[in-house]
Formats: C-alpha cells, structure tokens, sequence
C-alpha cells in the first residue's frame, strides 16, 4: 500500500488507513436481512431504453382497453397544469377521464429524456481550433478554423492524430465505426 | 499673440515587445484533496429530527435538518478491496480514498460515466455511502429511526427511485423518506415564490419556471454542461495544446479540476475579450503559469582536474597506439629486407648457375617465371623498402624524384613485340594517369585564382557604385529567399497527390521507365538502348527531381545548393556594408518569436527553452481561462449539440410560456444556484446577455443564492422542519414504509419542490 502523501511513513499510514476502514465498524441500523437483489447497477442507457419501452406499451394498452370512455379530441391550451384547476366548472369525472385521455394520448409530461435541451437554432459563431480566438477562415483540407496565417502555418504542420485530436473539440471527427 | 508648445515624445518603439523574465510565483498543482477524517457527532437527542441528505453528482451532504450546515460533505467514491498484506476486505468512502495509492486505483464513483450522467449507476457505492453518513451520525438503534429526506435529480427515473427506496427501507429500516429537486430547495431557502431558477450543477444545468411556487416541471429543460465536463474539456484542450506533457497520469482529474475552479471565469465579452487576449502588453496578467513537477536533467560538471586526468589518459592511450604502430611497421620493414636479401641471393645464385636447368628449378621454387621478373620484383622491393626507410627511421636521403619517362609511346605498335605492347600500355595508363593528377591540380589553382579575381572585382565594384551595389546585393537577397520559398512549396506539393509538382513527378517517372521515351519514331542508326541517356552529365539530375524523401535528416540539402548558407552570406555582407540593413531586417528577426501569435499561446510573454526540463513541465492558461466556462452559453464550442443558457432561457420565457399569465413575471426573478454559479462573473454575463434578447419591460434581474453550494441542503432541512411540506396526507409528503410496501416501489407523494410522478 503506497502513501501518496509525503508526510508520513509506513507505521502510521498502517495506523491511519486502520481508522478510515469502515469495513470494520458496526452498523447495527443495517439490516442483516437485507440482501441486495442481483444487477441492479444498470447503466444509464439502460434505464432509460427500460423506462421508454414501457410507456410505449403503457400507450397502446390504454388506446385500446376501454378502461377510459373515448372523448372527442379537444385542443390542448399551451402551459401545463392549470394554476387553478377550479377556475373552470367541471365534473370530477369529467377532470379524471380528461386528464387519463391526456396522459394516454401524449405519455407522461416529464421524463429525463424529453427534459433534454434542443439543439440551437441560432448561427453558430466560430472559433479557431488551435487558440480559441474567433476565426474567420477555414482550412478546407483538414476543416479547422484558424485565426490568422501564422496558426494556419501551424496547422499545416500537424499530423493526422493531432488533427482529429482538434476536431474531436468540437466534435466533428471523423469516427469509424 | 500666445504661443503654446507641445512637448514632442520620442516614438516609443512600439514594434519591440520586449520578453519578459518569468514570473516569480508560479501556480502549482494542488496536492489530493484528502483533508483528514471525517467527525463523527454523537447521537443528538433532538425528538423531530430528520436526516437530510442533499444526494449530488459533485458531493453528498448529509446532516441533521436542526443543525445550520450539513456536517458531512464528500464525494459519492468507494474503493472496497482485499488486501493481501493483510488478508482483510477495506473500504474506503469519500475523500478518504485519495489518503492510499491502491485505493484511489480502485474507486468506483456511484455514477458512470461520473462526468456527465446524474443517475445514479453504482448502488454498491451508494449503499456504502449511506453506510458512512449513518454510523458518522452517531446512530447505532436497530434501525435507522429518523425520516429521510433525499435529493434527486429533475426527471429522475423510475427505476432509480425504486431502487433508492428499496435500499433505504429494506437496508436500513428508515420510517419515511421524501424526495425533492436541489436546486427547487435552494430556490425556496432564497425566499422564492415566482421565477425562473437555473440550477447550475456538476454534471448538468437545469431551468426550471416556478409560478406561486409551484414548478412547471413540464417546461422545465436540461443543457448538459456542468462543472465536471469542464473539467474534461480543459483537460482535452491542454492535452492538444502541451503535446506529450499531459500524459502518463502526471495531472490528475481532481487537479484539473482545482485549475479550473482557480483559473477560469467567465466573461462578460467573449469576442472581444478574445481577440485581446494573446496581445503582448498586458499578457503577464492574463497568462497564468502553471509548473508542474519535473526533473532537472543531469549535467554532470567534471571540475578541471577531472578534465586533465580525462585528457592526460586520451593522450597517453593515443602515444602507445603510435607506438605500437611505429614497431610493427619496423618489424614489416626488416622483414621486407630480409626478403629482399632472399631475392637477391636467389638472383645471384640464378644467375650463377651452371645449368639453365637448374635456374629454371631454382625460380621455380619461388613462382618466378623468368629472371626479369625476378629483377622487376627487386626493383620494386627496393624502392619501397627505402620508402619505408624515410619515412620511418629516415636513414637513407632522399631519393630524386623519377623523372617519368615514356619512351615506348613514341614507338608505333607494328614495332614491338607482344610484351612490347603490353608494356607500352602500361605506359600509356600511367602517363594518363599522371596527366590526369596534374590537370586536377591545375583546375585547383585555376579556380582558387578565379575566385579571388571575382572577389577582386566584386571589391572594386563596391567601391565604384555603392548604391548598385548594395541594391545587387539586395535583389540577390531576395531572389534567394524567393527560392528558399518554392522550394519548400515544391516539396510540400509533392505530399499531395494530386498536385501539379506530383503529376510531374509521375510524367519523369513514366518517361524514365518507359521503352520509347521520345515517344517518335527512333531516329535512323539509332540503338535500341542507346538513347543518349548518361553521356551527359546533367541527365542525372533527373534522379534529384523524382526523389521525394522527406527533410528531417537535412541530407537532401547537402547535394542541393544550400541556399540557406547562401542567404546567410548574403546577409552577412550586407550588414557589413550597408548602413540601412540591420539586425531587425535579417532572416532571423523576422522568425522573432516575440511577434509570434503562437509562442504567447503557448508560452506566455517568456522566453521558452525547449532543453530546460523546468520549461518544458510549464503550463500557461490564458485562452483557456475564458474558454471553458463560457461553453454553457455556446454549447458548440465544445460540440454539445443544444442551445445555450441564454437561448433556453429566452425560448422558454418567450415561446413556451405565452399565454401565461405569468410569463412576464419570470424574468423579474431569475434565481441562480449550483457550484457552476461560483465563476466569477457569471450572473452579470447572463443579466446583459438576457436583457439583450427579452423585451424591454421584462425587468430582467438575475441574482444569485446566498450560498450557492450549501443552500439546498438547508433548504431541504428547512423544509423538513416544517413538516415537509404539510399537502396530502399526515406527514407530509414523506413516504411511510408501509405505504412503500403496500403501494409499490415507485409510490412517490407529489409536492411543490419534487418531482411529479410519471
């Protein structure tokens, strides 16, 4: 076991890795019953393609199961949950199959993927790849942006690695898959 | 009538930029953030308590809700190993890992990848998370015996929830749990009620539009650009910039990390502050300097004596070599000697011999086909032994140079007899021989003499015509360099294919390769392989043409006239002779690195050694420092392909809020929080950059929390101590165990700082 920090020398490092182990303190509030189910450590790709599949099962199966009386489609108003449901004088029930052909129609509102930005529609303003100043040119053989002649002597210079290296910044490398 | 003076200043020269020594303080990297154990507090006895855990993807908080500030704060790492030394499992949470070598190779973070997902992937690490804030928290009952209260990310998954459920009441027997958002428990620790709050975090930055406090998750957006990949960026961008130096694990992540919360802020104007950034005057402040530990390089310096001894033994191992030398040329010359008393002897005795017969036998025994080879054996012994002699030992005087005579020449073939012939063109090829060594010579003196008549009238032109003179010189000049120029395009040229210096190149090879390289009919008379290619001798420079190797050993510049050493020449006399050509307007000047973009891009104002170890292990962050944070506003810069804070900002105020009723209240309150909002100067960029874009009676006021890193977790325990929320049901919104089991892992009480179900 390598001590990183110079300032201490083999026997009390022992000492103090001793004391940070928590292996060996008790943990009576644990539950000695408790085993943790196998794989549940999913990755994030994975619980997301898990959590979409099931919504749009959940979608088909309400479209069609008759559990909700079918209601004319009306126009949904923009903004979300109205700020004061009671404002407008309806039923209850007529509030619950409303709100059920919603949630059926469009899925959930909110889920990690739909909270996603969109991509900008704004023009993009280019900077040099090399030093970060804002560039007007463009290196047509390898697609840099520089900024002036001498960074464009530079990029000659480079090797493909460094190039992609450059490009992969900014995300436009070329990858082979 | 009154009469002003100005004062006149002397030009400053502004054409030098004068390089700087280095600084005297350079930024060094920080050491791993292990800051000792953690405390842990002894059960309070405090009845209402509950455990708030502010659960981020850059640290988890936890303390009691009474307390002011959580007493627990690390990162969500866990390193668990056996050790073979001791033949026992360790783990290790949090900060603590960074104390051991081993541990911190095998950390795992609870989320993966760790610099940009805020879901939690690794539950083992989490579970050992809670372990530690537990038993810090000085809580040793049979279960836990307080309610929880969480922080989750906006959207988070089902799955997630359901999971952190499960651990929470079936690991740990805690009563009731609730879950809420961060940056929405900041907002309301802030004292907000409607607004929109940018919660600017680790591993992502959420927008969320609250109305009477109540959010509109629905509208909410997430922009995936946090502190940690910005972390990541730089790391890339130094790694591109400083080749070789970032490699081999000598920074580490949690030291980028330190540069980036140390170096960076954000700026108020990006373009222009850009484009001012590697300027000369002024660049000493902008330009930090980072060094890095390196390794000075050996110079071992023997002292004096050391170097006598050194020479003293070269000398004395070079003296015996002679030596050596010396007695074993003597022993070959008394061995030819002796040889040559042999011979004649044998001549002698040839000649004394009383029957041919014998003689015949006698030269036999020796190889010797007659008795004038015989003699011409001797002669030669003779000569070189007393070649040998004067060189060596210097006994016997100099003999007079042989006068070359060749009389056989004269005489025509007809007359002499075969040997005669044979003779005669030994002649012939030692005459041309001789002829040849003489007409080197000549050549020699001819052009020695040559160039000095040139150099004469060079002399005399100069003191004729100076200012001919000096503008000869300096059209030379320039033509030189003109070539110099072409021919390093020539050669870059030849790299790509389809080029025109390459497609001749291909056309000389072609023809070189080809049967019929005229391409016309063969001329009469004329031989198949004889096309003339050769007998002249600047058909060979062909070869020069095709050859397209590459500079890097520099021997291609040997054969080639070496223009460089040309324009040196050149410029040298010119500096002699010419009062307006100075040192400023020589080649070399103008390669001068302190106009160089790129040298103050990469090594500051300094001058840069590129043998010192100490420079090479230098970092210089000035580009850099603007650079990164300011990716959350043009995402693109770092090719994150979604809108930037202000657009999103704007978007949702602008389109996706029409309509309602509080769309013109949002801007009123823009409320900042998260560890991102700790760069310097980043509510005033997004206020101008805001008011730029929304309607002018939209009142755009941006501010930020109080505590932008903290503020959540004592919103959460302010939340909590009021009775988390008071809403539906008794308790709040905290999940009881047995409304867990009864209605299912994902059973989640709605309130106004949480999530929604989905």
């Amino acid at each position: 076991m390598a001590p990183i920090t110079t300032a201490s020398n083999e026997t009390n490092h022992q000492a103090l890795l001793d004391k940070l182990d928590i292996a060996k303190i008790q943990k009576p509030f644990r539950n000695p019953n408790f085993k943790a189910p196998q794989r549940r450590n999913k990755s994030v790709k994975q619980i997301l393609s898990d959590a979409s599949r099931r919504e749009a099962s959940l979608l088909t199966t309400q479209n069609n199961s008759g559990a909700s009386t079918p209601m004319p489609v009306t126009p949904t108003e923009a903004g979300s949950l109205h700020p004061n449901p009671a404002q407008a004088s309806q039923d209850l029930s007529r509030l619950v199959l409303e709100k059920n052909q919603k949630a059926a129609q469009t899925g959930p509102s909110v889920t990690y993927t739909s909270i996603a930005a969109a991509p900008s529609t704004r023009p993009k303003k280019r900077y040099c790849d090399i030093t970060g100043l804002p560039a007007p040119y463009r290196d047509s053989k390898t697609g840099l942006y520089y900024h002036n002649k001498e960074v464009y002597a530079v990029i000659r210079g480079l090797s493909t690695a460094q190039i992609q290296e450059y490009l992969a910044l900014r995300g436009a490398a070329t990858v082979l898959k | 009538m009154p009469h002003f003076t100005l004062p006149i200043h002397p030009p400053t020269n502004t054409n030098t930029n004068t390089p700087l020594p280095p600084p005297s303080n350079p930024y060094l990297l920080t050491d791993p953030p292990f800051t000792g154990q953690l405390p842990s507090s002894r059960q309070q006895t405090h009845p209402g308590t509950a455990i708030i855990i502010d659960n981020g993807s850059s640290s988890i908080r936890a303390g009691f809700s009474h307390s002011p500030t959580p007493s627990l704060q690390f990162p969500p790492l866990m390193a668990r190993y056996t050790d073979r030394k001791l033949a026992r499992r360790l783990t290790f949470i949090g900060s603590e890992i960074y104390f051991d070598g081993t541990a911190r190779g095998q950390s795992k973070s609870a989320y993966d990848p760790p610099t940009s997902s805020n879901i939690i992937n690794n539950w083992d690490v989490q579970e050992g998370c809670l372990e530690y804030i537990f038993s810090k928290l000085g809580l040793h009952g049979q279960n836990v015996d307080k309610a929880v209260v969480m922080t989750e990310p906006l959207a988070n998954p089902a799955y997630a929830r359901r999971t952190m459920s499960e651990l929470l009441f079936e690991g740990f027997g805690v009563p009731a749990v609730a879950y809420g958002i961060d940056s929405l428990f900041s907002y309301d620790y802030n004292g907000g009620r409607t607004g929109l709050v940018v919660g600017a975090g680790y591993t992502g930055t959420h927008v969320i539009p609250v109305v009477d406090r109540q959010p509109l998750l629905s509208q909410a957006t997430r922009l995936d650009w946090g502190r940690s990949q910005c972390v990541e960026f730089l790391t890339r961008l130094l790694r591109a910039k400083y080749p070789g130096l970032l490699t081999g694990g000598k920074i580490t992540e949690t030291q980028v990390e330190d540069l980036v919360r140390e170096h960076c802020y954000v700026s108020q104007d990006f373009s222009g502050e850009m484009l001012s950034m590697l300027e000369w005057t002024g660049l000493e402040n902008r330009d930090h300097l980072v060094q890095l530990p390196y390794q000075e390089k050996e110079v071992v310096v023997k002292t004096d004596e050391e170097l006598r001894v050194v020479e003293e033994r070269k000398r004395e191992s070079g003296r015996r070599l002679q030596e050596q030398a010396a007695k074993m040329r003597l022993e070959k010359l008394v061995r030819k000697e002796q040889e040559l008393e042999y011979y004649r002897d044998l001549l002698l005795r040839v000649q004394n011999a009383p029957t041919k017969k014998s003689a015949r036998e006698l030269l036999d025994e020796d190889e010797f086909k007659d008795e004038s080879q015989l003699d011409r054996r001797i002669k030669e012994m003779e000569k070189s032994v007393r070649k040998q002699r004067n060189k060596d030992v210097g006994d016997l005087e100099e003999e007079t140079a042989e006068v070359h005579t060749y009389p056989l020449l004269e005489i025509p073939d007809e007359d002499l007899d075969e040997e005669g012939v044979k003779a005669k063109r030994g002649q012939r090829l030692l005459k041309a021989n001789h002829d040849a060594r003489a007409r080197a010579k000549a050549e020699k003196a001819a052009e020695a003499s040559r160039l000095a008549s040139v150099q004469r009238e060079d002399d005399a032109y100069r003191e004729r015509d100076f200012e001919g003179w000096v503008e000869e010189r300096r059209a030379a000049r320039q033509s030189t360099m003109q070539r110099i120029k072409d021919r390093d395009r020539f050669k870059a040229d030849l790299g790509n294919r389809k080029s025109q210096a390459s497609q001749m190149r291909m056309k000389a090879l072609a023809s070189l390769a080809s049967d019929n390289p005229l391409g016309r009919k063969r001329r009469r008379g004329q031989d198949k392989e004889d096309d003339g290619f050769g007998a002249d001798d600047g058909d060979w420079a062909v070869y020069r043409d095709i050859q397209r190797g590459n500079d890097e050993d520099g021997e291609g510049d040997e054969e080639e006239e070496d223009l460089g050493a040309v324009l040196r020449g050149i410029e040298g006399e010119l500096l002699k002779w010419d009062p307006e050509f100075t040192e400023q307007s020589t080649q070399e000047a103008m390669r001068d690195w302190t106009k160089s973009l790129y040298h103050a891009f990469a090594h500051g104002p300094y001058v840069f050694d590129s043998e010192s170890a100490r420079e090479s292990a230098q970092l210089h962050l000035n580009v850099e420092r603007i650079r990164v944070p300011e990716v959350i506003f043009q995402p693109s810069i770092a090719g994150v392909d979604q809108a930037g804070l202000t657009e999103l900002v704007e978007t949702l105020i602008g389109n996706r809020m029409a309509g309602h009723t509080a769309q013109g209240l949002l801007a009123r309150d823009i409320f900042v929080t998260g560890g991102y909002a700790l760069f310097k100067g980043f509510e005033e960029r997004l206020a101008n950059e805001l008011r730029g874009v929304l309607p002018a009676d939209a009142g755009v006021k941006v501010r930020k929390a109080r505590d932008p890193v903290l503020d959540a977790w004592r919103g959460a325990a302010a939340w909590a101590g009021k009775g988390g929320g008071g809403g539906s049901g008794s308790g709040g919104a905290f999940v009881t165990r047995g409304e867990w089991m009864e209605k299912g892992g994902e059973y989640l009480k709605e309130h106004n700082l949480g999530n929604v179900f989905t």
